[in-house]
């Protein structure tokens, strides 16, 4: 990875998590808000694949877990987890649909919500498994599928990976077809 | 062979950052480097502090525009309201100066401390927490300002949190409705006392351990009672009670409190200069 796609990757993750702790944070649905630091390791898996996905989750979970007072290092670890899931199953069970992307994003976005509770849970913090969280669930779910193709145009630009060219992302797309 | 290792390596990085994070949570969890988290998240907040400023600068007015041209009616409602309602209150207030002067003079003579004789920092909300899974507020003023890390928050007359993390110039505020937040309440002419537990952002609190035979008068006001090592100070308003009931062979009532600030719509605080004597 050459120099200037660093700074495209460190940019967008920079102007993401503007959006999430200036903007989102104020904005609520029923008490819940959307996470877009979720979105983004599951737009570098989708796109980039599942190592990139991994990387971008630990990155962005950490990234968040500053601004939080859940137990530090839990949102890195159910990043890592989401965004390498999601490299892993796309292309090998999906077509090649315009549904594919924001289909993938909402269920990877509520499994992603359930983990962390799940876990949290597991770790001492109990209060997270009964605290709205369907509602939290559907809204995290909801807002990233749709935002989940914006996202992942933002991801291909900064790797720098068109949908024709790509060593890795290309083939798998056509053994699949 | 090429292909083998381009395989498995993916998932040689996954559990590279994996254990990683387990580490990290690891060592959070088991408080050893709760001092370095803690000033790291102040770093955070502090190097974030100017660009939230600015986007929430840019952001608030079109926000409050929006808002106030969906609520203009109910804008109008509650101007109505509140006017009536200061009214009220300003002929109150000349009625409490005499009983307000000698009660200060008894609290003197007994030597007792009180919550509204502590000094305060007035500080600004300046946004919300960015977790689904706590009830917090940022504040515009940190260390800088003499705000230091377990000082309570009121807003108004009523109690809001207390400060868990303070960096040079911003401060987060656990609010009273946080899972995690547990208040030591008194209430009652009796001085009965009861917890009051934080059930989630925007629903009220639930107060755990009045035994049935306890009168709970519903809209009653609940107070800090600030017992020894507590967390807040004594006579601080909480909530006033919302319901009331003992559940069918249960040793408690279950009551429930609105909070007497509007953690909602926060927009000023006052942290107050207070910590817990040890």
């Amino acid at each position: 990875m050459t120099a200037l796609l660093r700074g495209r990757v460190v940019l967008v993750v920079a102007v993401v998590l503007t959006i999430q702790q200036a903007l989102l944070a104020g904005l609520r649905v029923r008490g819940a808000h959307p996470d877009l630091m979720l979105l983004l390791p599951i737009a570098f898996g989708l796109v980039g694949g599942s190592e990139r996905g991994a990387a971008m989750g630990f990155a962005s979970g950490l990234l968040a877990d500053l601004f939080v007072g859940t137990p530090f290092g839990l949102s890195a670890l159910v990043y890592t987890l989401v965004g390498f899931g999601v490299g892993m199953t796309e292309g090998d069970s999906l077509g090649g649909g315009w549904w594919v992307t924001p289909l993938t994003a909402t269920v990877a976005s509520a499994a992603g919500v359930l983990l962390y509770a799940g876990l949290g849970a597991a770790v001492g913090e109990g209060q997270m498994l009964h605290a709205h969280l369907v509602t939290v669930t559907i809204v995290v779910a909801v807002v990233n599928g749709l935002l989940a193709a914006p996202t992942a145009r933002l991801a291909r630009w900064a790797m720098d990976l068109s949908r024709s060219s790509g060593a890795w992302y290309t083939p798998v797309r056509s053994q699949s077809r | 062979m090429a292909l083998t290792r381009r395989s498995t390596r993916p998932r040689f990085t996954l559990l590279l950052l994996v254990l990683a994070a387990v580490t990290i949570i690891t060592i959070a969890y088991r408080g050893h480097a709760d001092s370095v988290i803690n000033s790291i998240k102040g770093d955070a907040l502090d190097a974030f502090a100017p660009v939230q400023s600015a986007v929430g600068t840019v952001a608030r007015p079109i926000g409050n525009f929006f808002d106030g041209a969906a609520h203009y009616g109910s804008l109008q409602s509650e101007n109505a309201r509140l006017r009536a309602e200061n009214s009220r209150l300003q002929t109150q207030a000349l009625q409490s100066v005499d009983a307000q002067a000698s009660f200060q003079a008894l609290l003197k003579t007994l030597n007792l401390p009180w919550a509204q004789n502590i000094p305060t920092v007035p500080a600004e909300v300046v946004a919300n927490s960015s977790s689904n899974f706590e009830a917090s507020i940022q504040l515009n003023k940190g260390r800088d300002a003499g705000i230091n890390t377990g000082m309570p928050v009121v807003s108004g007359s009523g109690l809001v949190g207390r400060v868990v993390v303070a960096s040079g110039s911003r401060s987060t505020v656990l609010l009273v409705t946080d899972p995690t937040s547990n208040v030591g309440v008194r209430f009652g002419p009796a001085g009965n006392l009861a917890v009051a537990a934080g059930q989630g952002t925007g629903k009220p609190l639930r107060v755990d351990l009045i035994p049935p035979q306890v009168p709970v008068d519903k809209g009653g006001l609940m107070n800090t009672s600030g017992l020894q090592q507590s967390i807040y100070p004594p006579g601080v308003p909480i909530g006033t009670v919302l319901t009331s009931g003992v559940p069918r062979g249960s040793f408690q009532q279950a009551v429930t409190l609105a909070p007497v600030a509007d953690l909602s719509r926060l927009q000023f605080v006052a942290v107050m200069q207070w910590a817990p004597r040890s």
